[in-house]
């Protein structure tokens, strides 16, 4: 690697961790989640990010080149679709087959009495989640794998054996690529790791938000078992999955689990109750989390603050960071709070304008990392993501 | 209450060793070995569905 790109990544991932450890670096770090923006930047469709990996690779390569950032995610466009067309996945909306080609891939949910789980099937997924996932929910989610009873067939067959082997290509992939981001543009990885609240998965996966809604009043002690059940899976999930050097954290993306969605005492009962005790095993052994918190989370911030110090970086969409900053900013690094809209449909001006209202607002004494409010999409122009750039780093130096 | 069902599944195994052991003649070389290859290989299939679950 040429030793200038060695610099400046050192210099980088010292920015970017200063600030996640809730301390004051030498600048405010730029740390954008880009998905189908990268496509936009590098000229490709989304299909072609979405079911080529390698494109969507070099799409990030590019945009990292042309950009001084500290910190990206090697593919935010996450979903690899030649994996999930393998599989016979059926929910997900494929750029180029359902939907348009330049199109971002998107999630159907069933309708209520399609659900992938049904109600009465609670215990089944308590005794036995993984048995229950693979007898159970993946014949129903799958075009191609046959359920328990039916006979064995061809596309059944080649359905493990091509997902398997597609998911083994895609995460193998995945070191080689940040390394070529680390020698061709001194860039560092964001994140390393996944993890989602048993409560989010539950809703999101299994017996859909609707039919989750109805649980929630039929059946509540259910809905506790199962997530309690789920949990230490998703924590195995996260741990194995993260980077071994504690240096960059696991990312957990919070859907659904929040006022009004749910209730103040079924959040409480259910959703934290689950959630709480996977983040402190995290912790305990040294891993930092970054709640992704979509949507708008601040009735919960108090029982955020009841994490150790330092132990996630909250991550702002539509709550007023300015509000969250005054209430858990001594606790946490912050980063986002840029709205994506003002991305979209904002002026230059408009962007720097609401990046210097940012960093002066919360970023006084470090520990804030800027990013927009929600993952960048294609909607995106390339001149404000340019402008939140020179803003950022023309108003955030310290 | 009923009485809640409580959950036989551990994280990182699908077949458990014991039970694999079980359908196995007596072990002529090193039981250790096989195990650890086994639970080894049988968490990739346990990555495999809880990967599909969470990141897919």
């Amino acid at each position: 690697m040429a030793e200038n790109m060695e610099k400046l990544y050192q210099e980088r991932l010292n920015r970017y961790v200063t600030a996640m450890r809730n301390e004051k670096p030498d600048k405010v770090p730029i740390r954008p989640f880009l998905a189908e923006f990268t496509a936009r930047y590098a000229g490709y469709t989304c299909q072609e990010v979405t079911h080529d990996y390698r494109k969507a690779f070099d799409a990030v390569v590019k945009t990292a080149s042309d950009f001084d950032w500290d910190a990206v995610v090697g593919n935010m466009v996450y979903v690899w679709s030649g994996l999930t067309e393998a599989v016979g996945l059926k929910y997900y909306g494929v750029p180029g087959i359902e939907i348009g080609e330049d199109v971002g891939f998107q999630y159907k949910e069933p309708p209520e009495e399609d659900a992938f789980m049904k109600p009465d099937e609670y215990d089944q997924l308590i005794e036995d989640p993984t048995g229950f996932l693979f007898n159970v929910w993946l014949p129903r989610v799958s075009r191609d794998v046959a359920a328990q009873g039916e006979g064995a067939s061809y596309r059944n067959n080649l359905s493990f054996l091509k997902g398997g082997m597609a998911m083994l290509s895609y995460f193998s992939a995945f070191p080689g690529q940040g390394e070529r981001l680390k020698e061709e543009c001194g860039m560092p990885g964001a994140i390393a790791g996944i993890l989602k609240a048993p409560f989010d998965i539950l809703a999101d996966k299994l017996r859909g938000y609707l039919g989750l809604c109805t649980d929630l009043f039929e059946r509540p002690d259910k809905v506790l078992a199962a997530c309690e059940a789920l949990a230490p899976h998703l924590c195995r999930i996260a741990m194995t999955s993260s980077d071994p050097t504690n240096t960059v954290p696991i990312s957990i993306w919070m859907h659904r689990g929040c006022v009004p969605f749910v209730s103040h005492d079924q959040f409480d009962r259910l959703y934290w109750a689950t959630l709480k005790p996977i983040i402190q095993e995290l912790w305990s052994a040294g891993h930092q989390v970054l709640f992704y918190a979509e949507g708008n989370w601040n009735h919960h911030l108090e029982s955020f603050a009841e994490l150790p110090e330092g132990s996630i970086i909250y991550h702002v969409d539509r709550d007023d960071i300015m509000d969250v900053h005054r209430r858990i900013g001594d606790r946490f690094c912050l980063s986002g709070g840029l709205p994506n809209t003002l991305l979209s449909f904002g002026t230059e001006e408009q962007v720097r304008a609401e990046c210097k209202r940012i960093i002066e607002g919360v970023a006084k004494d470090g520990g804030y990392i800027m990013d927009a409010s929600a993952i960048v999409q294609n909607d995106a122009k390339p001149e404000n993501i340019r402008a939140m750039t020179e803003a950022t780093r023309e108003y955030g130096a310290y | 209450m009923e009485e809640q069902i409580q959950s036989q599944s551990k994280p990182g195994v699908c077949i458990p060793w014991e039970k694999k052991r079980e359908e196995l003649p007596d072990i002529q070389g090193d039981p250790e070995l096989l195990k650890e290859i086994w639970q080894e290989v049988d968490e990739l299939a346990y990555t495999y569905i809880w990967h599909l679950l969470v990141s897919f």
